[in-house]
């Protein structure tokens, strides 16, 4: 840029200084604004492991029609938005406990005439029930599930002639008989407070009781719970959490130094037999080992195996805010992603289970043994979700496996359930 | 490097002393050109959202949405919370036994920088490096080391307390938060130290050795009494930084083993993003006191210091 000579020699006048600042200002601000006569929505979705895969099919949307451009929006900060009263138009997210209490306040808007809800397979319903939600109101349509069970090292189960334990004996049995072979059975990373409440704390409740029961209990007592009631935290799941600090005993012996990362390094190299994790660290085993030959089955924590049951979660559940402007604008985005051909191809890519009744069953060899636990109804909801985060569950379990107390550890537990129950 | 002395002697002190121009009570608009964009940035950042904050302390907000006033439940929720409670706790011990151990360290560093030895100045700039890297990467970086190389080496030697790593040690995860605290906050204490062994006048040294004082005698009767001001300064700068501790621990031990390591910092902000809102609000609120007395504690020894 050139400014004239005579114009620097001057002494820069206040006014005119101002008046430069402002014009600047102004050329900017109008610069920002854009000539697209559409209507514009904002896109939510922030799971970072399919960020491009949304990324693409939003701009196939926004090429697809003349009425509506979309926007991705990748941020995590829900919460501030909402507090904003500024939240994206339509969200693409976990459905866990932080998205029900948006929900249950009546943030989000009523979905249940969509014909896309009439599709949802009958096991979808335990899930949705396990939050509150709005009266009169279903505020999610789910979008993809995730199914998570014990990844395990094929090779190695054949290669001993190792089979798949059913029963709890068998699990401590098969964690012996690997021990004394000298394999490492389970690979646990204690580092990541989050790896220990996911994968062992939640397998270990969630095989042994009936976890849905247990909250949709807590939730009726509301603010009456005491750690003396009927029904607590203590009485529930010391004996889950004992079983889990004896499981833990058959890790690695550096679990307590190892992190996600070295876990699905360690499990892709065969370093351990069984591991601990869903289906998300599939994908980062194959970076290193494409060839590994996985499988899963549910870790059995009872000695009936019709127990049998693996953990699922909504990966992914759509909504559209009450504050909203665009409300039917996103429910045009909402049809698009909703078409069978790209939901069913998303579950295929993302390693998810779908959630219509016409759902093809998944064609990934890693993840089939968990298809008949599924279209069975043989599923549970994590605890590690159930519980509200405020309350630190994963540095509670991740105390637990490097030495804490079980008796300890759910008194405080309890005692945080009573006095968050107090005051919400 | 020549100081000029900075009191000169005046050489007529009967002379009056010049009047103070007269223009010096006028109004000068230029000043408000400098006052009010800062005032009006700080009023919209921090004043109104601290006091937003401080409202919805006495709500059963969750940060969106109807809420009802509950008085002072939140606050009496607070302090019979043990996880609360733990913070607290953690966090003032966690500050003292740094801010000690930063400062004895720095003083000791600013000493010897401030010796006539060689190589002072790249010295003294390798030893402020730290202060310019961001405190996440230190966390991240001290992480790898602690969970990685030192327990390598402790197998390799057969060293058995490094073969497990510090951060998952319940008991002593915190003196890693406390080890890599102070690596990042010596330097602009030493800065501070060594600006003030700077200051001081380098005939009181000489006057104390004709006296016959040694090196030790010199530094705990000459230097010590007169770095009193600087030290007093450096340990309650010190003590409200680390009081504020978050991102260090995010990235060494995220609050673990189980909650051994969570500061207030961690408690409020996880508190906010997970749906306590108001209650992590009245948190904030007994946090934001409690600095505000350590900041007129400072504001005292400052202004005490000018006056002598």
């Amino acid at each position: 840029m050139n400014f004239g000579s005579e114009a620097l020699s001057r002494p820069l006048k206040r006014r005119s200084f101002i008046a430069s600042m402002l014009a600047t200002g102004t050329l900017t601000l109008t610069s920002c604004g854009t000539d697209d006569p559409r209507a514009s929505i904002r896109f939510n979705q922030s799971k970072p492991e399919v960020v491009p895969y949304f990324r693409d099919l939003l701009s196939q949307f926004n090429s697809s029609q003349r009425t509506v451009n979309a926007t991705h929006e990748v941020t995590a900060g829900l919460s501030a938005a909402f507090a904003r009263n500024d939240p994206p138009d339509l969200g693409c997210l976990n459905y866990n406990f932080e998205m029900a209490r948006f929900q249950e306040r009546g943030a989000l808007s009523d979905l249940s005439d969509l014909p896309q809800q009439k599709m949802n397979a009958p096991f979808i319903k335990q899930l949705l029930d396990l939050y509150p939600d709005y009266p009169g109101r279903t505020s999610v349509l789910p979008y993809s599930m995730m199914g998570a069970s014990v990844l395990y090292n094929k090779d190695i189960f054949e290669k001993h002639s190792l089979s798949i334990p059913t029963r709890y004996s068998e699990l401590l049995d098969l964690c012996g008989e690997l021990s004394d072979l000298g394999i490492t059975p389970i690979y646990s990373t204690f580092k990541d407070a989050w790896t220990v409440s996911q994968g062992l704390a939640d397998y270990c409740v969630g095989g042994a009781i009936e976890t849905n029961q247990h909250f949709a209990d807590l939730r009726e007592l509301g603010s009456d719970f005491t750690p003396d009631s009927a029904v607590t935290f203590s009485k529930a799941f010391t004996d889950p959490l004992l079983r889990m600090q004896e499981l833990a005993k058959f890790s690695n012996k550096d679990a307590a130094n190892r992190g996600y990362g070295d876990g699905n390094l360690a499990f892709a190299n065969g370093q351990a037999a069984m591991y601990l994790q869903g289906p998300w660290a599939l994908p980062e085993i194959a970076k290193t080992n494409p060839d590994a030959n996985i499988g899963t089955f549910p870790l059995p924590m009872t000695e009936d195996p019709e127990d049998l049951k693996i953990r699922v979660n909504l990966d992914l559940a759509l909504w559209i805010p009450e504050q909203s402007d665009h409300k039917a604008e996103a429910r045009e985005l909402l049809a698009f992603l909703c078409q069978p051909e790209l939901q069913d191809a998303y579950n295929e890519s993302a390693l998810g289970f779908g959630v219509r009744s016409d759902s093809p069953p998944t064609k990934d060899p890693r993840l089939k043994q968990m298809q008949p636990y599924i279209d069975n109804g043989r599923i549970y909801q994590g605890v590690s979700t159930a519980i509200p985060r405020t309350i630190p569950f994963e540095n509670y379990m991740q105390g637990l496996v490097t030495g804490g107390s079980v008796e300890q550890t759910l008194a405080t537990l309890d005692a945080d359930w009573a006095r968050l129950a107090q005051r919400s | 490097m020549t100081l000029t002395s900075p009191a000169k002697p005046r050489s007529d002190s009967k002379r009056p002393l010049p009047t103070p121009p007269a223009k010096r009570r006028r109004f000068e608009a230029t000043y408000l050109g400098f006052l009010v964009p800062a005032l009006i940035c700080f009023t919209i950042a921090i004043t109104v959202p601290a006091a937003m904050g401080i409202f919805f302390s006495f709500t059963d907000s969750v940060g969106f949405g109807d809420y009802n006033l509950i008085g002072l439940a939140n606050y009496a929720a607070l302090f019979t919370d043990p996880a609360i409670i733990g913070a607290y706790s953690f966090t003032i011990g966690f500050a003292l036994v740094t801010v000690l151990l930063t400062n004895a360290l720095a003083f000791l560093l600013a000493v010897g920088l401030t010796a006539q030895i060689r190589a002072r100045v790249a010295l003294r700039t390798i030893f402020v490096m730290p202060m310019v890297i961001s405190g996440i990467v230190i966390a991240y970086v001290f992480n790898f080391l602690f969970s990685n190389t030192l327990p390598t080496v402790g197998e390799y030697f057969g060293i058995e307390f490094l073969k497990t790593s510090l951060l998952s040690n319940p008991d002593l995860a915190w003196l890693s938060i406390v080890i890599v605290s102070a690596w990042q906050a010596i330097p602009s204490a030493m800065l501070i130290y060594i600006a003030g062994l700077m200051a001081i006048p380098y005939d009181l040294y000489e006057a104390s050795s004709l006296d016959g004082a040694s090196a030790l005698g010199q530094l705990v009767h000459v230097t010590l009494p007169l770095m009193i001001g600087y030290i007093g300064i450096n340990i309650i700068i010190g003590f409200k930084n680390f009081l504020g501790a978050y991102d260090v621990i995010v990235g060494l031990t995220n609050g673990g083993p189980g909650v051994q390591t969570r500061s207030i910092a961690m408690t409020i902000f996880t508190g906010f993003e997970r749906g306590d809102y108001a209650y992590q609000m009245a948190n904030a609120t007994v946090f934001f006191i409690i600095s505000l007395i350590i900041a007129l504690l400072q504001l005292r020894l400052t202004n005490r210091g000018q006056v002598k």
